[in-house]
């Protein structure tokens, strides 16, 4: 719904003009990033969970590779026993990225999904819950439009789930992504037009993916979208620290309760979720 | 409640403490209109030299004062007119009307001994601008425009977002806490082409008033300031017609009687050639605008009158056919002047206004239609008691109906589900007193209270939530989620939940104002005044950038009436009598209650808006300093405001006992952040140079310090994106904005039809060609693969030409 602002990005092409400018701008201390989106694709046994990690620098410095002490996940739905202990442990297989091969009932059995990490002896530690999505029925190139003198348009339909209130996060490759929640298909076929900001060569194949997410990352990666862009889009909310769900926990005792209002600076940047994923391709003509 | 009680005790002292009578009194009345047109005339000064007492014309050229017997001398003057100097005879009561002849510039040996833009020394009334609708004309703007909104940004303590951006800024408040009023009817949307011209139309407007503190209660419902405009009733004496072409935009007015100086007409329209906006050919966007005034009148007797007005406006802005954007205002209103007796003028309105908003997305298959409607009912009494004395009392009922939005597909192929999202009914009754009190030569008062209710009524789709909190706080995250609907229910008006919240929750607020002005000498005064004021309906909008993206929402159960309360403190001088004005007005005003969103709030067809809003507070406080030169060749000002604005949302108090803490962080840690319109410094200069007969030169010049913005602090990368990250709200600033505008105003010798009077208007906005930034938005250059900051500009330098015409 939010969305359709992609093709506003000229909306105020009728100003003058863009500069690129000098400017001074704030920094602060390097904070930890994480990328734990684990997409699981539920007709395998087998998945890859891969989480990349990373240390912030100022806006116009580059983001840095850390390592970590220790990267688990856990599934407090699973009873540990000698043979399945109920959590994983990734390991480090190029600097900043961390892996291992789990099995697909690790992930699925019911259960809340605890996300633990150990970077420089402060504990960063997330929370969720698996969520599932529906397959891309069909996937159509549309005809595109004039719009900056031509692009690409993809045609995709899904069919939503009468049962549940669902948000879907699209990965359009070329780091596209468009977010849609149901609440005005809820349980109907829904077809919708997606524009590329660029024209994609005729012959190339394009990897689009639909995943199911909760409100709170769909929330999140829509400010993420936003604020990546840098044009003047004019339904955009103003920008906001974009807190993810990793917090440092090294100072919180009560594991119950999580209070914590008096550490407001000490979260980390990035998201864990764990989302079941659909895959299509389209070849474009 | 104690306090409330010993507020009416003191406003009746004051009241019945002045009403002794000594003499035998009698009471002039009548009209004063204009004698070419039979125009009734506002804020005309009727004074009484020897008895050094005066009376100002209404809103509807009425006039009443009660003076004792005698020959008196009576002067009348209003800027632009001849005087009008008169002996009276006054032993029974008099009904005497007036008509004003405009005065001619031949005509050297009148002098102009009171103006509508000079301070009223006199008057309680502070914190208030009146601007002629000649001034407004003389004002360069971009596109060579006159424009009401657009002139009013060079008074002190008003500015706005910047270039295309809509609405205006008074004291540090948001565009929505500002009461627009067109012939006493409520305009939603001040703004026609993102801001590049407001809807009252300058041919048809008569007079414009904007009051930034110690507003009279006879205003209420919103907490920033009153602008009122009235428009021309029509001529009733001859047709006229008059217009002009410019640049972007042509208007035209007709106007004349329908029967000879009883009834008049006047119709409006001005049209904007939409394809402006199109510096790439090849782009298929548009921008435009119409509007069409209408205005009839009939004086049906000495003491009755009835208007009928109305106004419809539409601005369309589309993008590559793919994405279309209309709104607009729609305004009837019927009036009637009744003179209850030669002392009393009442007024009944009957008023409907619409105010559309709809966006059609061809490429989503939807369109999205909203509206505000109001219905409006409004009765107002001026009893002028004496010279000492006049009671303004009335009430107003505005019925509401708020359409947030229909979804509809836009056709057979689409896959979207037409919905109607929930409407929502409510009610807001207001009644108020205002008394205008001369206590002695030098000390006046104005006084009054202003009792307002609003109700929500019953409707569809109530929804509930636990614990009646939509928001709910992450403790762990430290972030505010939208919460669950836990029931939804049907509530007939009268409703109310289980746990005492309902939607029949009646908001009854006293709102007490009062302004008082002690005059040292006739150039010299100091004022005072305290107004409360409250607002029960709110404007939802935290894009960043300037769009028009206009929802309202009513208070409620989840969302509470904004309450301002305001002091200003003012210092007002006249030299060589009214040549030189100068004035300075310090204010403080706190409000209760002001709407936050919680970050990344998604209001674009939201069907339960209060899971996304919080209420928080904020707070304004500034210096302003206005200096004004009106010398006949020569008239201009020089403003100067220092001002702070801003607001913060702190985390709520549980109500709830879990064994947890409960305790919240805040929207933006519940720190005080600059609110979008903070402008720390804010200079304004206009001049206007009759140089002969052909030519008027005119020249304004703003600076304003930049508007806060956000720069990040760093940046970081998921899935591939490119993610700056900010600190803290708006704690940078846009470089400031300044520029420099000038105009030539060209009358040339009427030759062609005698009847015809012409004029050319030659500008240049922005004389200096400064960039100034509307915006800076930071992103990943896709080529280089490089972090750079991008500068928006809107206009640089832009030259116009308007011819106006008149015959």
């Amino acid at each position: 719904m939010k969305k359709f602002v992609f093709i506003l990005l000229l909306v105020l092409t009728f100003t003058n003009c863009e500069d690129v400018i000098d400017i001074d701008i704030p920094s602060e201390e390097p904070r930890l990033i994480i990328d734990a989106l684990i997409k699981v694709d539920t007709s395998l046994l087998f998945q890859t969970v891969r989480v990349k990690v990373g240390l912030t620098d100022a806006f116009f410095g580059e983001v840095a590779v850390t390592d970590l002490k220790q990267i688990t996940i856990t599934n407090l739905g699973i009873d540990p026993t000698f043979f399945n202990p109920g959590f994983v442990v990734l390991l480090e297989v190029e600097p900043g990225v961390y892996q291992k091969e789990v099995s697909n009932s690790f992930l699925l059995t019911q259960g809340e999904l605890i996300f633990q990490v150990d970077h420089e002896d402060q504990l960063y530690l997330a929370k969720t819950y698996f969520i599932p999505a529906v397959a891309i029925d069909t996937l159509i190139q549309g005809e595109g439009t004039s719009l900056d003198g031509g692009q690409t348009e993809i045609i995709t339909t899904i069919t939503d789930k009468i049962s549940r209130n669902d948000f879907y996060l699209f990965d359009f490759d070329f780091n596209e992504f468009f977010l849609s929640k149901d609440d005005f298909y809820r349980g109907e076929k829904y077809e919708f037009s997606y524009l590329y900001d660029r024209v994609i060569k005729p012959g190339q194949k394009v990897d689009i993916s639909v995943m199911g997410i909760d409100r709170a990352f769909f929330n999140y990666m829509n400010l993420l979208i936003e604020q990546s862009k840098s044009d003047l889009d004019i339904f955009a909310t103003p920008v906001a620290t974009v807190r993810g769900n990793i917090i440092n926990v090294t100072d919180i005792d009560n594991i119950d309760f999580y209070d914590n209002v008096d550490q407001t600076n000490n979260f980390a940047l990035g998201y864990f979720a764990v989302v079941q994923e659909f895959k299509k391709s389209i070849i474009i003509e | 409640m104690m306090y409330k009680t010993a507020y009416f005790k003191i406003l009746f002292f004051l009241l019945y403490s002045s009403i002794v009578y000594t003499q035998e009194n009698f009471t002039i009345s009548g009209i004063v209109k204009e004698a070419s047109s039979n125009e009734s005339l506002i804020g005309v000064t009727i004074v009484f030299p020897e008895l050094k007492t005066g009376v100002t014309t209404n809103e509807y050229g009425f006039y009443s004062i009660t003076l004792p017997s005698g020959t008196h001398t009576l002067q009348i003057s209003s800027i632009g007119f001849k005087d009008i100097v008169q002996k009276i005879d006054l032993n029974n009561n008099l009904k005497l009307n007036f008509t004003l002849k405009i005065f001619v510039e031949e005509l050297e040996e009148v002098v102009l001994t009171e103006d509508v833009e000079k301070i009223n020394i006199r008057k309680p009334q502070m914190s208030v601008n009146a601007l002629s609708v000649e001034t407004i004309k003389d004002i360069p703007l971009v596109f060579g425009e006159a424009d009401v909104i657009n002139s009013i940004l060079l008074l002190p303590g008003v500015t706005s977002a910047g270039e295309a951006s809509t609405g205006f800024n008074v004291r540090g408040g948001a565009t929505d806490q500002n009461l627009i009023l067109l012939d006493e009817a409520i305009i939603f949307n001040s703004s026609h082409l993102f801001g590049f011209f407001s809807v009252f139309n300058p041919d048809a407007t008569k007079d414009v008033k904007l009051y930034k503190g110690g507003i009279p209660s006879r205003y209420g419902g919103r907490v920033s300031s009153v602008l009122e405009v009235f428009q021309k009733e029509g001529n009733s004496k001859e047709f006229k017609l008059s217009g002009g072409i410019g640049t972007i935009a042509s208007r035209i007015l007709l106007e004349g009687p329908i029967v000879k100086d009883r009834a008049a007409f006047l119709v409006g329209g001005r049209v904007s050639y939409g394809q402006y906006f199109l510096p790439a050919l090849d782009i298929d966007n548009s921008a435009s605008f119409y509007d069409i005034n209408a205005k009839a009148h009939y004086r049906l007797n000495e003491k009755n009158k009835i208007l009928l007005s109305g106004y419809f406006g539409r601005d369309s802005f589309s993008l590559d056919k793919n994405f279309t954007n209309t709104f607009g205002n729609t305004v009837v209103n019927f009036r009637w002047n009744h003179i209850i007796s030669d002392k009393i003028f009442s007024n009944l309105s009957l008023i409907y206004s619409e105010y559309f908003f709809g966006l059609e997305l061809d490429l989503l298959g939807f369109n999205w239609d909203s509206n505000i409607r109001q219905f409006n009912l409004k009765y107002d009494i001026n009893d002028f008691k004496s010279d000492k004395l006049q009671i303004n009392y009335g009430f107003n009922n505005i019925y509401y109906v708020f359409n947030p939005g229909t979804v509809k597909p836009l056709d057979q192929n689409s896959d979207i589900l037409e919905e109607q999202l929930t409407k929502k009914y409510a009610n807001e009754f207001a009644a108020y007193v205002d008394i205008e009190h001369y206590i002695s030569d030098k000390f006046s008062m104005e006084y009054g209270i202003r009792l307002s209710l609003f109700a929500r009524l019953g409707q569809d789709d109530f929804n509930l939530y636990m614990n009646d909190d939509p928001v709910i706080f992450d403790p762990f995250l430290l972030t505010y989620l939208e919460a669950e609907p836990i029931d939804r229910v049907d509530p007939p008006s009268g409703f109310s939940s289980s746990n005492g919240t309902g939607i029949s929750d009646i908001y009854t607020n006293l709102e007490p104002r009062i302004s008082a002005s002690y005059r040292f000498n006739p150039n010299t005064s100091i004022k005072a005044s305290y107004n409360r004021m409250a607002q029960y309906i709110h404007l939802l909008s935290n894009t960043s950038s300037p769009t028009p993206l206009d929802v309202w929402t009513p208070s409620g159960p989840y969302v509470k009436p904004q309450i301002l309360d305001q002091y200003a403190l003012g210092f007002y001088k006249n030299i060589k009598n009214g040549t030189f004005t100068f004035e300075t007005e310090v204010f403080y005003k706190d409000i209760e209650n002001r709407i936050d969103y919680i970050d990344g709030a998604n209001l674009i067809a939201n069907n339960a808006i209060e899971r996304v809003i919080l209420n928080g507070e904020a707070r304004a406080y500034g210096l302003e300093v206005l200096f004004k030169i009106n010398k006949n060749k020569f008239k201009g000002w020089l403003a100067y405001t220092l001002s702070k604005s801003e607001q913060r949302t702190p985390g709520r108090t549980p109500k709830v006992d879990n064994g947890r803490s409960n305790r919240e962080t805040g929207i933006n840690l519940g720190q005080w952040y600059n609110t979008p319109y903070d402008k720390t410094h804010d200079i304004a200069l206009f001049g206007s140079y009759d140089l002969n007969k052909k030519w008027k030169l005119n020249m304004d010049f703003i600076y304003q310090t930049g508007q806060p913005t956000n720069y990040p602090v760093g940046q970081f990368e998921f899935q591939g994106l490119i993610i700056p990250y900010y600190g803290l709200r708006n704690e940078e600033r846009l470089p400031d904005y300044h520029r420099l505008d000038i105009s030539a105003k060209f009358v040339p010798k009427k030759r062609v039809f005698r009847k015809l009077q012409s004029e050319w208007v030659f500008s240049v906005y922005n004389v200096y060609n400064r960039k100034n930034a509307a915006s800076i938005n930071f992103r990943r250059n896709v080529d280089t693969g490089a972090n750079e900051a991008i500068q928006t500009s809107i206009f640089g330098i832009v030259p116009a030409v308007t011819y106006n015409f008149k015959f």
